[in-house]
């Protein structure tokens, strides 16, 4: 469990922390409160009640605070106790948070009040203890007793950051122009405070621009299995060994917080029941009522009014499928349907690193370290991941984490170093993960006929893989990035990428906690910033680029392009044979579709058809298959083969331009239904032509139609 | 009365997210597979099995009907697992006798209705493989002038209309050794001939499986026949397929079923998008899950009161606290927000905030730039890697493009660092593509490695874990040369391949369902491949192993360990010297682990007081113990109290 913690926030809200300086939008006080609000939203999205938050207003026209009766303490007042920061405090913090009429108090007085405030509050318990100073640097700091200040914050070990509107910090790169003599001899005041104390010191400006920089969370090593990892069997051999050993998560997906599904409740307006407090149209929260998701079971059943029959959850047992058939299993079936395991690690063999494909990896990595406060493991386990290590080579293991757990295989590589050494475990695939497809080759292309081609408009020519060749050389990301000491680094390592979602989540919502009315924020741009190539590298590298573009001439297909093809090739078998001939002389294009090869009989029409009105007629005998199967259809049993028929004639009809008699086929289908025509109630069977997407032909889709997206989706309800 | 035990299935869990392949939206995404079988004398003479371990001769002669239907069975069962909801269907023809439902057939002998396998159907099945008088009985050929092809293929064509309309993939497995069926009828043959047209725009696909029979004289010859009636299909993918497979002899059937599985299976895009190389330079990619763990079929609440179990089905209604405190029903006019919990209350986005601040632009995969292959590092995964494959539907020239990118990475040895969305709305994740090279098996003609990319999800910050505190303990380099000794000795050359390694809790759960619907016996021992070879491993390395005993023990009296200060220090290994007597060797660990751990709780459930372990001890008594440590402190205790009542 994390440490408990108390954070104290000393804001100065003196009246010249209400100006607007070097041209910023914002006033000094507007500036520090971005960052404050940040820093305290934060807290608050942990949701731990041990992590507190105290605040304490610095030049305020009043003086609220336990040691105002003694001199000096004037001006300063507690905005908040130490306690648990909930919405409701930030509401009241926000009231109290404006620029005061004077420019009276003393700083450092105010960081005697904190550090009484951290003691009273934690007294002798373990705390993380902070105070956070923001000020513009323009009041007064009295540091007559600086040393007893500087003694409270090392004997109560309190972190001490300070951070100043427009102080200079060589460091960030930067001084502020023609600063008055005052605040530099305050800032400089401030400085010797934080380095006496071992705190932090910046300016503003540095903390504003980090705060998009998400801090992670630690979270404590917690193992997944103790126990050990064996070679051979120590039970039927002497020659096996069994080294105790401990797994701990390397990598696991950290996901972003969830949200809940609210009801809104109708709220009374008679007045009634009128809420109590205040503010009331800041309270969004007060209309929200959780919703609970119940439960309940039905089986089909003919007996019953409607073909549901309720149960009862004690009626109830579980079962499996098997294909079709339903599988009871009884407490003792369910006994020996799970494979009796023992939890282990079990060593199967040894494969050398470079055979390894490293797209087996099948899950998230763990480390594997000896037993803790075990030597004698410690020194067995290294000499296991020396040796695979300097054999470049990986164990092969058969792994049960818990009692009865199903087996998986796993690899476990070696990872050595300064002063850690373990062995990284990833799991990889049984042969029923495994997904036999198959691809065409890359680079050559075989005829139907089984001649190899090696020019083709698949291949790239020798030219389109040299200006490739170019590109990629000059886009080398492997250097590109600076690391800590601005040595040249790689570009975008791993520990600088941060999740997008659940930083872009925790951004809105604490924006939104304090800026309720306002839109969403744009995303902090290091969320985003490995979205696109580094542009500088864009730019160098844009000559090859440009010649790359030239020489592999993508085309993007247009959408209505790719279903033209009026005068369409007909299939032929791999002889070629044309037997455009003999489908003439059996099928007839005099004679009807059939019901029972109506879809082939049908596409074969087609490309012997002149006129429209040919066209029509054949559309209408599908339909008129399909209102059939429709009418005979037992429950739902036909409408499958219904749409089938449906599809066929969209597809048809889309490729030869024909959209509206599609349409107006469709719509004349719809009546029925709607009239119950059908035999009834067949409203079944238009949820499936739903379900298959097979309404209204779109003029998106083709050029024929004239109806829009919009009346096409209302078409499809009833 | 606590609930709170129950069991609950799978499918009773509200999943909010669920990762869809990206399929056709007009067709039911269904498969359906139908096996039609010629039943011929030369289908049924038997040979015996020309393994390349013939002098073994383990298997009994085979024929080619046979060694089909166990082939059929075999898809049959692996396919119960990885596509419960797909149909399988199997027709014999040339029978003498007849069977078909809804229609009238010839010679033709539907074994097994296309649907989905019903314990009834494979039983029959499973009988005819089983029973040989059973199979010789219905293994009557008819003449064979009176075995009609166009007939085999409208049945299939009525099979499919009815039994699986509007699919989305619908195959029809051909099985036969007779390259020209209809020499002297020339009416019969151009009736094949547009039998086959019309399956072929029905959506039906064929996959033939021509067996050389070694009765017969010649190779089968495809051109007297069969090549009017096959079609490649028009799908820019397929048009590589190998050519239908000529067993030689009998082919082995473990040949025919990875070929049959593998076609059986048709080939779906999780998604489509763009692959963007540069600014201005975007091809279309598709991306294809191929290596997915696979789970268990969930668990289902049934009901056995009425003649037959049934499923039942769960519906969820939504309530909210009324006034009184009772569960209030929502009405259908209920207005719902998301909300996130914050401070106490809740944060309220509407509908469309919710989408904004989800969206990072639309789908596409973007190069950033280009790394060594080396920074692909092992520990940084988090999921399996999914696969692209170039695609000119909406991008000509993607495929060339692609290709020289593939080639570039290839012979440079590097990979391509991206920012991808891969469909609309999903978070955006950072990705190597990591270049793949096309192996294929000479022998098989199998691919062993598809070319393309596989794109490997690369961790973000936020997902990687502190490593616990360990003291550095390096061995000395006398027992690290042992050990090296020992991984020497135990190397596997071919390094891991997932076809040797059947999944063996999945394939029990399996058999035991199949066990318990067919009413069969219930088989007592799981067939586990994943087990080591301990017989191996103690001829080849055991000697290297008790050497590496003897060091390990010299190595830790002469170096100092380093420990963490309050925890006691304990031996190590099992391992027992030939020469050793049990008090100079070290204490069996394990048991103590257990027996240290156990005696407090042991105590404590002795005088009744089990009650009074935090749930922290409980836990780690459970996890020393191999028992599950889920739930709350109730089932952690009756957990405890089990294992000593057991005991």
């Amino acid at each position: 469990m994390a440490d408990k913690q108390a954070t104290i926030y000393i804001v100065d809200v003196g009246k010249s922390m209400g100006q607007k300086r070097h041209f910023r939008q914002k006033t000094d006080l507007e500036y520090a409160l971005e960052y404050v609000w940040d820093r305290i939203t934060t807290t608050i999205s942990n949701g731990r009640k041990t992590d507190m938050i105290g605040v304490v207003g610095l030049r305020t026209d009043a003086s609220d605070n336990h040691l105002a009766k003694e001199e000096g303490y004037e001006n300063i007042s507690i905005l908040s106790p130490i306690q648990q920061f909930l919405m409701s405090h930030v509401r009241e913090l926000e009231e109290s948070l404006h620029p005061s009429n004077t420019d009276e108090g003393d700083g450092i007085a105010a960081l005697i009040l904190a550090i009484d405030m951290i003691i009273k509050h934690c007294k002798k318990l373990k705390y993380k203890k902070n105070i956070v100073f923001v000020t513009n640097g323009t009041g007064g700091f009295d540091t007559d007793d600086i040393h007893t200040v500087i003694d409270g914050f090392k004997e109560e070990n309190i972190n001490l950051t300070v951070l100043g509107v427009d102080f200079d910090d060589p460091e960030y790169g930067y001084k502020e122009e023609n600063k008055p003599a005052y605040k530099a001899e305050n800032e400089k005041k401030l400085s010797d405070l934080v380095e006496a104390v071992d705190g932090a010191f910046g300016t503003m400006a540095q903390a504003v621009e980090e705060m998009g920089t998400p801090r992670l969370k630690t979270v404590r090593p917690v193992a997944s299995y103790k126990g050990k990892l064996t070679l051979g069997d120590p039970t039927k051999y002497d020659s096996a060994f069994a080294i105790d050993v401990e797994r701990y998560p390397r990598t696991m997906v950290a996901k972003p917080v969830s949200a809940s599904r609210y009801v809104v409740t109708e709220q009374s307006t008679d007045g009634e029941s009128a809420p109590t407090m205040t503010a009331t149209e800041e309270t969004p929260a007060s209309e929200l009522q959780a919703v609970r998701h119940a439960r309940t079971y039905q089986i089909e059943s003919e007996d019953v009014s409607g073909g549901k029959m309720e149960i009862e959850k004690e009626e109830m047992a579980k079962g499996y499928k098997y294909g079709r058939t339903v599988v009871p299993i009884s407490q003792a079936d369910e006994a020996i349907a799970v494979m009796e395991t023992e939890p282990s690690m079990d060593i199967v063999g040894f494969i050398p690193a470079d055979k390894y494909k490293r797209y087996y990896h099948m899950s998230t990595t763990n480390v594997i370290v000896a037993q803790k406060g075990n030597g004698m493991a410690a020194i067995a386990l290294s000499s296991l991941i020396r040796a695979l290590y300097e054999l470049d080579s990986y164990a092969l293991v058969r792994f049960v984490k818990r009692k009865n757990d199903a087996p998986v295989m796993m690899v476990l590589a070696p990872e050595i170093g300064a002063d850690f050494e373990c062995l990284i475990d990833v799991q990889v695939p049984f042969l029923e993960d495994v997904r036999p497809y198959r691809f065409p080759p890359l680079g050559t292309v075989k005829t139907v006929k089984g001649q190899t081609l090696d020019k083709h408009r698949n291949i790239p020519t020798d030219e389109m893989n040299k200006l490739m060749s170019d590109y990629v050389d000059s886009m080398d990301l492997s250097e590109w990035g600076k690391d800590d000491d601005d040595e040249s680094a790689e570009y975008a390592p791993i520990d600088s990428t941060f999740s997008p979602i659940i930083h872009r989540i925790n951004q809105v919502i604490k924006h939104r906690a304090i800026h309720p009315k306002d839109p969403l924020p744009e995303p902090y741009p290091v969320l985003t910033k490995y979205s696109h190539p580094p542009e500088d590298l864009v730019k160098k590298s844009q000559a090859h680029l440009e010649k790359l573009i030239n020489a592999c001439d993508v085309k993007k297909v247009e959408a209505k392009v790719k279903n033209k093809k009026r005068k369409r090739e007909q299939p032929k078998p791999i002889s070629v044979f044309d037997l455009e001939a003999i489908l003439e002389s059996t099928s007839g294009n005099k004679k009807a579709i059939s019901l029972e090869n109506s879809i082939p009989e049908f596409r074969q029409k087609l490309g012997s058809l002149e006129s429209e009105a040919e066209f029509r007629d054949l559309g209408t005998q599908m339909f008129s298959h399909a209102k059939k199967l429709i009418t005979t259809s037992l429950a739902d049993i036909n409408y499958g083969r219904a749409c089938e028929i449906i599809r066929a004639v969209r597809e048809e009809f889309l490729e030869y331009d024909f959209a509206e008699m599609y349409n107006s086929l469709l719509r004349d289908l719809k009546k029925d239904i709607v009239e119950k025509k059908l035999d009834g109630d067949r409203t079944g069977m238009w949820w499936t032509i739903r379900k298959f997407s097979l309404g209204l032909i779109t003029k998106d889709e083709a050029d024929g139609s004239e109806v829009t997206e919009e009346q096409a989706k209302d078409f499809l309800k009833l | 009365m606590s609930h709170s035990k129950e069991w609950t299935p799978k499918d009773d869990e509200i999943v909010e997210e669920e990762e869809d392949e990206d399929v056709s939206r007009y067709t039911d995404q269904k498969d359906a597979i139908l096996f039609a079988i010629h039943v011929s004398p030369s289908m049924l003479a038997e040979h015996p099995d020309e393994d390349e371990d013939a002098r073994k001769k383990t298997s009994a002669p085979s024929s080619a009907v046979r060694t089909a239907l166990e082939c059929a069975y075999s898809v049959l069962q692996s396919r119960i697992i990885s596509n419960p909801n797909d149909l399988m269907g199997i027709i014999l023809f040339g029978t003498e006798q007849a069977r078909f439902a809804g229609g009238s057939f010839e010679h033709i002998y539907q074994v097994m209705d296309l649907d989905v396998p019903e314990a009834g159907a494979i039983r029959e099945l499973k009988t005819l493989l089983e029973d040989e008088a059973a199979f010789d009985e219905l293994m009557v050929p008819c003449d064979k002038s009176q075995v009609s092809i166009p007939n085999v293929l409208f049945a299939a064509n009525q099979i499919f209309t009815t039994r699986a309309p509007n699919f989305q993939s619908r195959k029809l497995f051909l099985i036969t050794d007779d390259d020209d069926p209809h020499a002297k009828d020339k009416p019969l043959k151009q009736s094949a001939i547009t039998r086959a047209r019309d399956l072929y725009d029905l959506g039906v696909q064929i996959d033939p499986f021509f067996m050389s029979n070694p009765g017969k004289k010649g190779k089968f010859d495809t051109t007297k026949f069969y090549d009017d009636i096959i079609y490649k299909t028009a799908d820019d993918e397929d048009d590589d397929r190998p050519l239908p497979l000529t067993g030689r002899g009998t082919t082995k059937l473990k040949e025919m079923i990875t070929s049959i599985r593998s076609k059986a299976t048709p080939k779906r895009a999780q998604f489509s998008t763009t692959l963007e190389i540069g600014p201005g330079l975007s091809i279309g990619v598709k991306g294809y899950i191929l290596f997915k763990k696979q789970e268990k079929g969930r668990s289902h609440y049934i009901w056995t009161s009425g003649e037959k179990a049934q499923i039942v089905q769960g519906s969820t209604t939504m309530t909210t606290a009324g006034e009184d405190g009772e569960d209030v029903i929502l009405g259908p006019k209920a207005q719902f927000k998301k909300a996130y919990k914050f401070g106490g209350e809740q944060i309220v986005f509407s509908d469309e905030e919710m989408k904004a601040m989800r969206d990072f632009g639309p789908p596409t995969i973007r190069i950033i730039g280009f790394k060594p292959a080396a920074a692909v590092d092992f520990t940084h995964n988090v999921k399996p890697a999914q696969f692209l494959y170039p695609d000119e539907k909406d991008y000509i020239g993607s495929t060339r493009t692609f290709t020289a990118l593939h080639n570039k990475l290839l012979e440079s040895n590097r990979v391509a660092q991206v920012w991808a969305i891969t469909r609309r709305n999903s978070s955006p994740a950072v990705c190597y593509l990591y270049p793949s090279e096309e192996i294929v098996d000479p022998a098989s003609g199998r691919q062993l490695q598809p070319p393309g990319f596989f794109m490997i999800h690369r961790p973000f910050a936020d997902d990687i874990r502190q490593n616990p505190e360990v003291p550095p303990n390096p061995a000395p380099s006398a027992l690290t040369d042992r050990m090296r000794a020992i991984v020497k000795q135990l190397h596997m050359p071919k390094a891991y391949v997932p076809e040797k390694y059947e999944n063996p809790s999945l394939q029990w759960h399996y058999r035991i369902l199949q066990a318990i619907a067919l009413e069969d016996e219930v088989p007592d021992t799981p067939v586990d491949r994943t087990l080591p070879n301990y017989k191996a491993i103690n001829k080849h390395a055991g000697e290297l192993v008790l050497e590496w005993g003897d060091q390990l023990q010299a190595s830790a009296a002469s170096v100092t360990v380093q420990v963490l200060p309050e925890k006691p220090k304990r031996g190590t290994k099992r391992v027992k010297g030939e020469g050793d007597d049990a008090a100079a060797a070290p204490p069996p660990k394990a048991k103590k682990v257990k027996e240290t751990a156990g005696t407090d709780v042991r105590a404590l459930w002795e005088k009744g007081q089990l009650a009074k372990c935090t749930v922290v001890v409980l836990k780690e008594f459970l996890a020393a113990n191999g028992l599950s440590t889920s739930g709350k402190k109730a089932d952690l205790l009756e957990r405890c109290e089990e294992f000593f009542e057991t005991k």
